[in-house]
């Protein structure tokens, strides 16, 4: 009993930073309407970034977190000019393949200037585990968790009450009628696709902070997907518990079935719901106007 | 106006990127004649770069190195790579292209699916003979395979190695061992021949983990890990990543099990890594480190690395394994130019089966006896942490 | 110039190609390829059988993403069920003319399997439930060893007939290059057909292609079993080229790749698939002739080029789809027309 208490927990732990992954897409498709195929790079960048900040320039490790941070919403901005706004009409198969030259080109550039090999970045949290009689969580799953747990609390807490969340809200479900309102629609946009630069550049640093610093961490983000579709690709609620119930499954998985399982269960769990309800658990159904 | 001007100038500039590089590529230098041609497919970009790289200056470097120890019988050696990107497609391809212009006597590939999937194009051309750094048993295979030979012993072996030595070492107090290894061939390869040894050693095997390649959050493999309590935890399939955090985890839980690995694995970020968590790796290696002082080839290796890369900082085992394979291109056909036997598949093979003692200079503790294709020889090392670096644990034994 | 070219029936019109001019070109390409085995180097010959391989598949996926608009994540995956069906085959003793299209039915059944959720979802859902089905394929080549030999691969006998044996380029040259052929050909006439026209009619708006009388549950699983059955017979002639294949080669980054040939030729065009496969294909040989070149001029060029090749990758497929979003297909269409203009201007 305790050995699946553990696993339930670490997969629930873990399952937190998928959900700061998960945010970071569900921004962009919920603002501008565009499925982001490279959410995984842009993680594996801010993270590159961070370590190239702390090591390599010796800057002190939250220095370079932030300047990370900085750099990488400087990009999304650039992107967001350079890339998304030429191709705003055309259909969707065309601005998926746009994100995934983008993920491409961001991935050949990052194994260009860093090479292959595996860093160590310097961590940012204390790692002491949390004992609980037989079950043992190791420092970096509850470290990691309550960085996730904290900013997607503060997301949810900016999206309800503050000004500029309000206006992002509105912007995403209505651009013509937000833009008549006043909204400023491009800014709105651009505003999205920093703020989810910088939730990926957070989910990346953890992640490479436990798991070492790796072209391979861009393969992270290819679990996401599963708890997007779970969730509804347009709900934040729907990504985060998704994205919850996913790393559950995933340890469940990896503890029962062995480490081969994780890259089918969570697929297998997500084409079972999709029979059921194919907009996922809290998606909105899209409304066509014919 | 502009439109039209824009649309001409993308137009030429779109003829003169078609053109361009087959002007380029025909103006390529004359190669002399009487060279001994090696061509090789290397993964200097992709997944498995930070070998490729290694790879590549190995064999290039034994080749600039014999050239300037006179050659083979006086006939210099030729190195003409490309990269391949770790992709079948292009390795393949790249085969193709310099077997067509080049017509090299020796090839270094980068994979095992490249080596079963050129296998029947090599051996009916009959005049090239192959190796590759890969460990992999299939490879090992005189008659199915019979123009490859492998560098070194198979993944098999070296677990076999390990396990001899587990059950010297520990003698009656059998350890409780656990397996964690890669879902990859690199991973898998050499884990039944190691579990049928132990087995017949008597040695417990108490957990089998079985990872994803890229091992990004490893907890419950750790936390099933950390119930079967092993006395020894044997990584196969990793450079580095998840290992650290695999010890890491362990010893947050209060477990500090011996952390052995067989080749790859027990390179230098492994062992500079684990040796900063207070881990003192071990395993089963079949070459010399670079470090080492008492081998002669390894020493003029590191004296050439100063004076043309002086940058380079430590010799890697995929340096060492090409450079090995370089020698044994170049032993190969120094013998059927003695012989004066022109290097047709036929006469390579029988060469290679006849070197039974064969110097290494030192990269093998003993003579080696390539006969098999493949050189069953390893030695234990183990991490010294007064020495930050990996000393030798055992004779070289021989499986 | 195009002139004297009139169209006097409805099948006149109808007809692939219409002027004496286009016939004679493609016949003289026709022979220009079928006699490549005796002109071409061993390197071209690889490259062609490669590049025929490539064109087969992106066929496929030009006819589900491209004619349909149903976006398929999981072709990379199909090539490896036709591959891994050829294998098994195969080793029973089963000769390649039935292996093949064996090889193309069951992954044609596989495909409208994963493609049961089009009925429900559409766009990116859609696309996400391809990449589900991907992974549990791969993980089906990697696990189910008996069948597929696990994660070190398995041997795929060459192809056979009456004694005479498929090895070497040359000889698979001719059995890809026929296939390729025929697949074309087919694909073009697939066009002019109701069926063909009805893939358009759901790409643009499935509701009225409803009303107009498209069965959309048939359209849209045939969209996906065709695609698929296409990549079946390409990963059938993969094995019988390679002779020997491992799970390594149908990762995600081949479906990738197969979408980026199909953006950069033009979606939906037969003509954007061939020159897209060829395009993709060769770009990465380009790369390294560049870097290799280079190299001999500027030394250290060539450590900072060839890790371009996957920036090259994205660049192209972002640069296509920002400047010429029809592909190829697009600049070879404007380039025809000038010519049928010419010496007027266009």
């Amino acid at each position: 009993m305790s050995e699946f208490l553990e696993y339930a927990l670490l997969g629930l732990l873990s399952g937190g930073v998928t959900a700061l992954v998960a945010l970071s897409f569900v921004l962009i498709y919920k603002g501008t309407g565009v499925v982001n195929f490279a959410v995984g790079e842009v993680m594996m960048l801010g993270a590159y970034l961070y370590y190239a900040g702390a090591v390599t320039f010796g800057l002190p490790p939250w220095a370079a977190f932030v300047i990370a941070l900085g750099v990488i919403g400087l990009l999304a901005v650039l992107v967001e000019r350079a890339v998304l706004r030429p191709l705003s009409g055309q259909p969707t198969v065309a601005v998926l393949m746009a994100t995934i030259g983008m993920a491409s080109i961001i991935h050949g550039g990052v194994e260009a200037v860093w090479g292959g090999d595996t860093y160590t970045p310097p961590t940012l949290l204390p790692r002491t585990p949390l004992l609980m009689g037989d079950i043992l969580i190791p420092g970096t799953v509850l470290g990691n968790f309550a960085v996730a747990a904290l900013l997607i609390g503060g997301f949810l807490a900016f999206f309800r009450y503050s000004r500029t969340g309000i206006a992002l809200r509105a912007t995403a479900s209505d651009p013509v009628t937000a833009s008549t309102l006043g909204i400023n629609i491009n800014y709105a946009q651009r505003l999205t696709w920093v703020l989810s630069g910088l939730v990926g550049t957070v989910a990346g640093v953890l992640i490479a902070s436990s798991a070492g610093l790796s072209p391979l961490l861009a393969s992270a983000a290819l679990a996401v997907f599963a708890a997007i579709i779970l969730g509804g690709m347009d709900s934040v609620l729907g990504a985060i518990v998704a994205s919850l119930i996913v790393g559950l499954v995933e340890a469940l998985g990896a503890g029962y079935l062995g480490g081969k399982s994780r890259d089918v269960v969570p697929y297998v769990v997500v084409l079972a719901i999709l029979v059921v309800r194919p907009y996922g658990m809290f998606g909105s159904r899209s409304i066509e106007r014919l | 106006m502009a439109s039209i001007l824009r649309r001409k100038l993308v137009q030429s500039i779109g003829a003169a990127a078609t053109l361009g590089p087959f002007a380029i590529g025909s103006s390529q230098a004359q190669a002399h004649k009487g060279d001994i041609v090696i061509g090789a497919a290397q993964p200097i970009t992709g997944v498995f770069s930070f070998a490729g790289v290694a790879m590549n200056m190995g064999l290039n470097d034994y080749c600039a190195w014999r050239n300037s120890k006179g050659g083979v019988m006086g006939r210099k050696l030729r190195y003409v790579s490309e990269d391949s990107g770790f992709k079948l497609d292009q390795s393949v391809a790249i085969f193709k292209k310099i077997m067509a212009a080049e017509k090299p006597s020796f090839f270094y590939g980068e994979s095992t699916q490249w080596v079963k999937a050129i296998t029947q194009d090599a051996v009916a051309a009959g005049t090239v003979m192959t190796s590759s750094t890969s460990l992999a048993s299939v490879v090992a295979d005189p008659v199915n395979v019979p123009q490859h030979f492998v560098p070194g012993p198979t993944y098999p072996r070296l677990h076999e190695i390990l396990m001899e030595y587990i059950a010297k070492t520990y003698g009656a107090n059998k350890p409780r061992i656990a397996y964690v290894y890669a879902d990859t061939e690199f991973g898998r390869d050499g884990i039944p021949g190691g579990k049928a040894r132990a087995q017949k050693l008597g040695l417990p095997i108490v957990e089998e983990i079985v990872t994803k390649q890229a091992g990004i959050d490893v907890a419950p493999e750790v936390a099933k890990l950390r119930r079967a309590r092993p006395d020894i935890i044997i990584f196969q399939g990793y450079i580095l990543a998840p290992m650290p955090e695999f010890v890491r985890q362990l010893g947050e839980a209060g477990l500090k099990p011996q952390i052995m690995g067989t080749a790859w694995g027990l390179d230098r970020p492994a062992y500079d890594a684990l040796g900063k968590l207070g881990v003192n790796l071990a395993g089963a290696s079949m070459y010399r480190y670079g470090h080492e002082t008492d081998s002669d080839m390894i020493n003029q290796m590191r004296e050439y690395l100063a004076k043309n890369r002086p940058d380079v900082k430590s010799i890697s085992p995929f340096f060492i394994s090409s450079w090995l394979s370089g020698m044994v291109f170049a032993a190969v056909a120094e013998s059927c130019i003695k012989a004066n036997k022109p290097l047709t598949l036929p006469h390579m093979k029988a060469a290679l089966e006849s070197m039974k003692q064969w110097d290494s200079g030192g990269i093998f503790g003993q003579l080696a006896d390539l006969s098999g294709h493949q050189v069953p020889l390893g030695r234990i090392y183990a991490y010294d942490p007064a020495k930050q670096a990996m000393e030798p644990a055992s004779g070289w034994i021989k499986v | 110039m195009r002139t004297g070219v009139f169209h006097e029936t409805f099948a006149a019109e109808e007809r692939l190609w219409d002027s004496a001019t286009q016939r004679r070109w493609m016949a003289a390409f026709a022979l220009a390829l079928f006699t490549l085995p005796l002109w071409g180097s061993d390197y071209m010959l690889a490259m062609a059988c490669i590049v025929g391989i490539h064109t087969i598949a992106t066929l496929g996926l030009n006819i589900t993403t491209g004619n349909a608009g149903l976006i398929s994540l999981a072709h990379g995956a199909f090539l490896g069920v036709g591959c891994y069906t050829v294998a098994w085959l195969g080793k029973l003793g089963v000769p390649f003319y039935l292996t093949l299209p064996a090889a193309g039915l069951l992954t044609a059944a596989l495909g409208v399997l994963v493609g049961l959720p089009s009925l429900r979802v559409k766009g990116i859902y859609l696309a996400v439930a391809t990449l589900a089905a991907h992974f549990i394929l791969t993980f089906v080549f990697r696990e189910w060893e008996p069948v597929t030999g696990g994660v070190p691969g398995t041997n795929i006998p060459r192809a056979q007939l009456l004694g005479f044996t498929f090895i070497g380029d040359r000889r698979n040259f001719y059995l890809i290059f026929v296939i390729a052929f025929a697949a074309a050909i087919a694909t073009r006439n697939l066009a002019r057909t109701h069926i063909g026209r009805a893939f358009v009619a759901v790409r643009e708006r499935d509701f009225s292609a409803e009303i107009l009388g498209v069965r959309l549950l048939t359209t849209k699983l045939l969209a996906f079993g065709l695609g698929a059955f296409y990549a079946g017979v390409a990963g059938g002639l993969l094995g019988y080229f390679y002779g020997a294949i491992t799970p390594e080669y149908f990762v995600l980054t081949l479906s990738v790749f197969y979408l980026a040939a199909i953006i950069v030729g033009g979606l939906g065009t037969v003509l954007g698939s061939i020159l897209g496969a060829l395009f993709m294909t060769f770009v990465p040989e380009v790369l390294r002739l560049v870097a290799h070149a280079s190299s001999q001029w500027f030394p250290g060029v060539a450590g900072l080029l060839l890790p371009m090749g996957q920036v090259v990758f994205g660049a192209l497929i972002i640069g296509f789809l920002v400047f010429e979003p029809h592909g190829l297909a697009a600049i070879w269409a404007r380039v025809r027309r000038a010519f049928h203009l010419w010496p007027f201007k266009t």
